[in-house]
């Protein structure tokens, strides 16, 4: 027996009045059109309750267009799952927010672009931003849990510092600063946006100095963009071993990304149970554990911390879902990362004129925003005040 | 960086922070977490109820480990309760 999820990635729609050009959601329009109806998503939370599941994130698109939200959230909450809306915000009036928070919400995420208008409103593909920050003053007058996230790329990183100071006046209580990962739109859009390793350096710079000036106030979470690290990360804390992600129509899947693999069939909760799908489908078998691994993974001491990486990066970079993923500096395939590195970092005046040329999600789909590109979740031991064990799942990966 | 809780500091949960999980495995929820408890550490933060200070919770401590030294005591405590502030659990 696998063990149980700790939490459920719930994406109640691709609908979004967004259009970013990092968004997670499928880049193939799906001919499927009918969403998970109000009493099977209430279903599926109770079963995930059952299962020892302990968070619901409420994502899409933008989850605000479900206009069943307020029961979806008191159905979770009725499970006694802790509940969390990732949202653009777009579509929240204040009287909406009190419905949302009567329903037993928990957690608020809310998406920046950028702390300047312009530019933030070219990423979303959407005259966005001056509302998002009025709500930002309203959740904070709430007594909610309430986190920023702000993606960061070449096109915004230079002026990291003056977004934080930003979010900082809306003062959240947690910020996540969230490198774009390379999936989705964002494979498609990465010439534009993979940034420099002098930007990276010195936004890791700029991350440090102000956690420490926001430490007890502000929690500042940020992670490393993969294509930089030495090793990869340990994507979804492995396949189907801590989370699992439910789409619009009901298919679940370990991840975001997993839908571009081939010759995987992911069940539904339509006609199966989610405990059958988590212990029994082949896909969630299909990387658990360690027997797919090839060399150099399958001997390697820290296979056990990074599962090889994402396999939806080896199958995106290398070609094939059961390589090391491309990212990691002992991957046979790492000459194409930096093949990838070596030209953003090169060409200058490539980068500047890029940005004119993106692929904007355009499908009748609407794609959401940014905030929860790919699922991670670590680990941590606690050493003071007994063996207590922390989980922390991130809404970006590390 | 540093924030010591004081002796009258009364700890409380933070904002969107609650209680969960099972009677057998108790644990608290933050935004994208949870802490599974036992020991001192559950046994600290069952008592962060923004009304018990820090002294009324190294009291209790000292009391349930006698023979312990309670300067230990109360430097593991608020260093643990720095810690999960600084995690945004808690505050005081």
């Amino acid at each position: 027996m696998a063990a149980n999820p700790l939490a459920l990635i719930a994406e109640l729609t691709y609908r979004c009045p967004l259009h970013c050009v990092y968004c997670s959601n499928p880049i193939q329009a799906t001919r499927e059109k009918s969403e998970l109806t109000t009493a099977d998503w209430q279903r599926v939370f109770a079963e995930a309750a059952k299962m020892g599941v302990l968070h619901v994130h409420l994502t899409g698109g933008e989850p605000l267009g479900r206009a069943d939200l307020e029961e979806l959230i008191a159905g979770a909450a009725s499970a006694s799952l802790y509940t969390n809306l990732i949202t653009s915000g777009v579509g929240l009036s204040q009287a909406r927010l009190a419905t949302l928070l009567e329903a037993g919400l928990d957690h608020i995420q809310l998406s920046f672009q950028d702390s300047r208008e312009e530019a933030a409103d070219w990423i979303a593909g959407a005259r966005v931003h001056a509302r998002k920050t009025e709500l930002a003053h309203m959740i904070r007058k709430e007594k909610i849990a309430f986190t920023v996230n702000l993606v960061v790329h070449r096109q915004n990183l230079d002026h990291l510092e003056e977004m934080l100071q930003f979010i900082e006046q809306l003062e959240p209580d947690r910020v996540e600063i969230a490198h774009t990962q390379y999936y989705g739109w964002a494979l498609q859009n990465r010439s534009t946006l993979l940034p420099t390793r002098a930007q990276v350096e010195a936004s890791q710079k700029t991350i440090a100095a102000a956690q420490q000036r926001l430490a007890g106030r502000v929690r500042l979470d940020s992670v490393t963009p993969d294509y930089y690290a030495r090793f990869p990360k340990a994507c979804m804390g492995g396949w189907g071993r801590k989370l699992m992600l439910i789409d619009p129509f009901g298919r679940v899947l370990p991840c975001h990304a997993a839908g571009v693999l081939p010759g995987i069939e992911f069940e539904s909760v339509r006609e199966r149970s989610l405990e059958w799908i988590w212990q029994e489908s082949s896909a969630f078998q299909k990387f658990r554990g360690e027997t797919w691994m090839q060399e150099p993974c399958r001997s390697c001491a820290k296979r056990a911390e990074d599962f090889g990486g994402c396999r939806c990066q080896a199958f995106l970079l290398a070609g094939d879902a059961n390589a090391t993923d491309p990212v990691c500096s002992l991957a046979p395939e790492r000459h194409l990362v930096n093949e990838i590195v070596a030209t953003v970092n090169a060409d200058l005046s490539f980068q500047q004129s890029a940005f004119q040329q993106s692929t904007l999600p355009q499908t009748s789909l609407q794609p959401s925003a940014f905030s929860q590109t790919a699922y991670s979740q670590t680990l941590l031991p606690q050493k003071v005040g007994g063996r207590n064990r922390f989980w922390s799942y991130r809404t970006n990966p590390e | 960086m540093t924030n010591e809780p004081e002796d009258s500091s009364q700890p409380r949960l933070a904002r969107g922070c609650r209680w969960g999980g099972t009677d057998e495995n108790p644990v608290v929820l933050f935004p994208e977490g949870a802490i599974s408890l036992e020991g001192p550490g559950k046994q600290i933060l069952e008592q962060c109820d923004g009304v018990r200070t820090l002294k009324d919770i190294v009291d209790r401590l000292t009391a349930l480990y006698k023979g312990s030294d309670p300067e230990q005591i109360r430097r593991d405590v608020s260093l643990f309760l720095q810690q999960l502030q600084q995690k945004r659990i808690v505050d005081y």
